[in-house]
C-alpha cells in the first residue's frame, strides 16, 4: 500500500536536486531579467571538472567542489566581465543569442575534450537504499542530492539577507539607477553574480554526475529541467525555484508511474506547459 | 526610376541562371544550392517571427519534424504521391500551430522561446516512444529514392524564391505596416486599432506552413528521419546562426546568411567538431562587431536596399 508512495517520496527529493538546477537561471533572471541559455552546459563543465578532479587527486566526488567552486566562479565571473556586460541595455535577443552560441561552444568543446561517451561521477551511494520501516525504499544518493539541494539554497538565501555584497546584488536588481546613485559598481555586481550562479550550477553539476550518467550534450536535457523549475516557481523567487523543483519532481516521478517510464521527462514537460498557460508569471512570481 | 530596372533586370537573369543550373552544373553544385534554398526558407521564416513580429521562437523544430514525419508517414505507409505530402506536411504544421497558438501566445518574450522550445522537446519525446512511427529508430523514406535530384532541386528553388517573394508582399502589405507600428509602439499601434494578436497569429501560422514544407523537401534530400535529430535544438542554432549573421529584420539577411552558413558547412565538414564551435564563435563577434548582421550594417553604411519594404 504504502509503497505507492515511493515515487512522491522520490520525487520530493528529486525536486530538491532539480531546484538546484534552476536557482543559478533563477537568479540571473531575477538581477538581470536576462536569460542565460548556456547555464545546463556550465553545469555539465562543472560535472566534467569533478571527473578531472576525481582522477587526478582520487578524490571523493562530493570533495571536489572545493576546486570545481572556485572553478566555476571565475569562469561565471569572466564569461560576464568579457561576454555578457557588453551587450547590458540593448534589449533579451542579444543575451540570449551570445548565452545561446557560448552554449554551442562549450558543448561542442566537451565532446571534442572527452568524446561521446557516457561518464559518472562514481560513489558507493548509488546503490545503497535506505529502507524506511520497510514501507518504502528510498535511493541514499536522492538524500544526498536533497540534502546538498536544500543546502545550497539556504546558504545562497542567507548571502542574498546578510552580507554586504547580497544587499547590493538585490538593490540593483530591484532599482537599477537609484542603486547605481548610490556607488553601487553595477558591472561588478553584475559579474559576481554570475560567478555566484555558476557555483550553483558547479553543485548542480556534481550532484547530477554523482546521480545520473551524463554526456557532453547533456547540458540541454538540464537546462529545460532548469526552465521548468524556474518557470513553474516564477523567475527570481527563491521560495518559487524550491517549489518548483518539488512540483517538476513528483510530477516526473508519479507521471513515469502511472503512464510509464518512457513518459518521465514528457509528464514533466506537460505539467509545465499547463502551469505556462494558465499562469505565464509562475506560481511565486510577480508580474 | 532606372535604378530600379536595373535592379528587376538583375534579379531576372539571375532567377535564369538558378533555373537552368541542374543542365549545366555539376551534381555537387545543384546539391549545395539545393541546401542553401532550403535553409534560406526555413531562416526567412524565422526572420519573419524574430525580426519583425518580435516573437523568438526556439522551436521551430517542432514544424521540421512535423513537415518531415507527415512525407515519412503518408509516403512509405499509404503511397500518397510525394508533393501531396509535401503540401499536407504544411497542412499539419499550421493545425498544429493553430491548436498551440492559443497557450503558446500568452507567454510573452523569454516565456515564448522556452514554451516553443518544450513543446519541440515534448513532441520529439512523445515521437520516440510511438510505436506508428517505429519509436526512436527513425524511418527510411524509400519512396524519395526514385526521385531525381533536379526535381528535389526544383522544389527547393521554388520554395526558396517563394519565401523570399511571400515575405517581401507581406511587409509591403498591411500587414507589414501593422508589424511595424507595432514594433515602434504596441501600445500607441493597438489604441490605433491595429489587432496586435492576429498580426503575430498570422505571421506565426504562415511561418508554420512553409517551414512544415521545407522540411518535406528537406527530408527528401535526406531520406532518413529520426524523431531526436528532426524535433532537436540543432535546427533552430542553424536558423538564428543564419538570421544573425546576414542580419535580423532583413529580407536579404537570410539569402546571404544561408549562403554564408551551408558554405561554410562544407567547408568546415573535414573538421568534425570544429564546425559548431567556429559557428558559436561567429555568432557571438557578430553579435558584438555588427549586431545588425551583415546585411543589416551594409544598408546603414550605403542605404541601399535590394528589397526596400518602406513604400517610396
Amino acid at each position: 500500500m504504502l509503497t505507492s508512495l515511493e515515487p512522491l517520496i522520490n520525487g520530493i527529493l528529486l525536486g530538491g536536486l532539480y531546484a538546484v538546477i534552476g536557482i543559478g537561471l533563477s537568479m540571473i533572471f531575477g538581477i538581470m531579467k536576462q536569460v542565460n541559455l548556456a547555464h545546463g552546459e556550465l553545469m555539465i563543465l562543472a560535472s566534467y571538472f569533478s571527473l578531472i578532479f576525481i582522477q587526478l587527486l582520487g578524490l571523493h566526488p562530493l570533495l571536489t567542489v572545493f576546486f570545481v567552486f572556485p572553478a566555476l566562479f571565475i569562469l561565471g565571473y569572466l564569461l560576464q566581465t568579457l561576454l555578457f556586460n557588453r551587450v547590458l541595455g540593448k534589449g533579451m535577443e542579444p543575451y540570449l543569442m551570445i548565452s545561446f552560441g557560448l552554449s554551442i561552444i562549450l558543448q561542442n568543446a566537451l565532446l571534442l575534450l572527452f568524446t561521446p561517451d557516457a561518464r559518472s561521477l562514481k560513489t558507493g551511494l548509488i546503490i545503497q537504499t535506505l529502507d524506511v520501516y520497510g514501507l518504502f525504499h528510498v535511493p541514499v544518493i536522492y538524500l544526498v542530492d536533497f540534502a546538498g539541494g536544500v543546502l545550497m539554497i539556504g546558504c545562497l538565501h542567507l548571502f542574498m539577507k546578510r552580507t554586504y555584497l547580497g544587499r547590493a546584488i538585490r538593490a540593483s536588481a530591484d532599482d537599477l539607477s537609484a542603486s547605481k546613485l548610490m556607488g553601487i559598481n553595477i558591472k561588478r555586481v553584475y559579474a559576481l553574480a554570475m560567478g555566484i550562479a555558476a557555483v550553483t550550477a558547479a553543485m548542480s553539476g556534481v550532484l547530477v554526475g554523482m546521480t545520473f550518467t551524463f554526456y557532453p550534450h547533456s547540458g540541454t536535457q538540464y537546462l529545460i529541467i532548469a526552465f521548468g523549475v524556474v518557470i513553474i516557481g516564477g523567475m527570481g523567487s527563491l521560495p518559487g525555484t524550491f517549489l518548483g523543483g518539488l512540483i517538476l519532481g513528483i510530477s516526473q516521478l508519479v507521471g513515469a508511474q502511472l503512464i510509464g517510464p518512457g513518459f518521465q521527462l514528457l509528464s514533466g514537460y506537460l505539467i509545465l506547459l499547463i502551469v505556462l498557460t494558465i499562469r505565464p508569471q509562475g506560481l511565486l512570481g510577480k508580474r | 526610376m532606372a535604378s530600379n530596372w536595373i535592379r528587376l533586370i538583375i534579379i531576372i537573369l539571375f532567377l535564369i541562371a538558378l533555373i537552368t543550373l541542374p543542365l549545366w552544373a555539376s551534381r555537387y553544385i545543384v546539391s549545395v544550392l539545393l541546401l542553401i534554398y532550403l535553409y534560406m526558407t526555413a531562416a526567412s521564416m524565422w526572420n519573419l517571427l524574430a525580426g519583425y513580429s518580435g516573437l523568438i521562437s526556439l522551436g521551430q523544430q517542432m514544424f521540421i519534424g512535423i513537415g518531415g514525419y507527415t512525407l515519412a508517414v503518408l509516403s512509405i505507409y499509404y503511397g500518397i504521391p510525394i508533393f501531396l505530402c509535401i503540401l499536407l506536411g504544411g497542412v499539419i504544421s499550421v493545425i498544429l500551430a493553430i491548436l498551440i497558438s492559443q497557450p503558446i501566445f500568452r507567454m510573452k518574450g523569454v516565456y515564448f522561446a522556452i514554451g516553443t522550445w518544450i513543446i519541440a522537446e515534448a513532441l520529439g519525446i512523445s515521437f520516440s516512444n510511438w510505436g506508428y512511427v517505429r519509436y526512436g529508430m527513425g524511418l527510411f523514406i524509400q519512396p524519395a529514392y526514385k526521385l531525381s535530384m533536379s526535381f528535389i532541386y526544383y522544389a527547393a528553388l521554388i520554395l526558396g524564391v517563394g519565401s523570399i517573394v511571400l515575405v517581401y508582399l507581406l511587409l509591403r502589405s498591411n500587414l507589414g505596416l501593422a508589424l511595424m507600428a507595432i514594433r515602434d509602439d504596441d501600445i500607441a499601434s493597438e489604441v490605433m486599432g491595429v489587432n496586435i494578436f492576429r498580426c503575430k497569429l498570422t505571421c506565426f501560422l504562415i511561418s508554420a506552413f512553409v517551414t512544415g514544407l521545407a522540411a518535406g523537401v528537406l527530408y527528401l534530400n535526406t531520406i532518413f528521419i529520426q524523431p531526436f535529430e528532426a524535433f532537436g535544438i540543432g535546427w533552430t542554432v542553424k536558423l538564428l546562426f543564419i538570421v544573425i549573421i546576414g542580419g535580423l529584420g532583413t529580407v536579404e539577411g537570410p539569402i546571404l546568411g544561408a549562403v554564408i552558413f551551408v558554405l561554410l558547412q562544407q567547408f568546415l565538414s573535414e573538421y568534425v567538431g570544429f564546425n559548431l564551435i567556429i559557428l558559436g564563435a561567429i555568432t557571438i563577434l557578430t553579435i558584438f562587431f555588427a549586431p545588425r548582421g551583415i546585411i543589416g550594417t551594409f544598408h546603414e553604411k550605403f542605404l541601399l536596399e535590394l528589397f526596400p519594404i518602406r513604400r517610396q
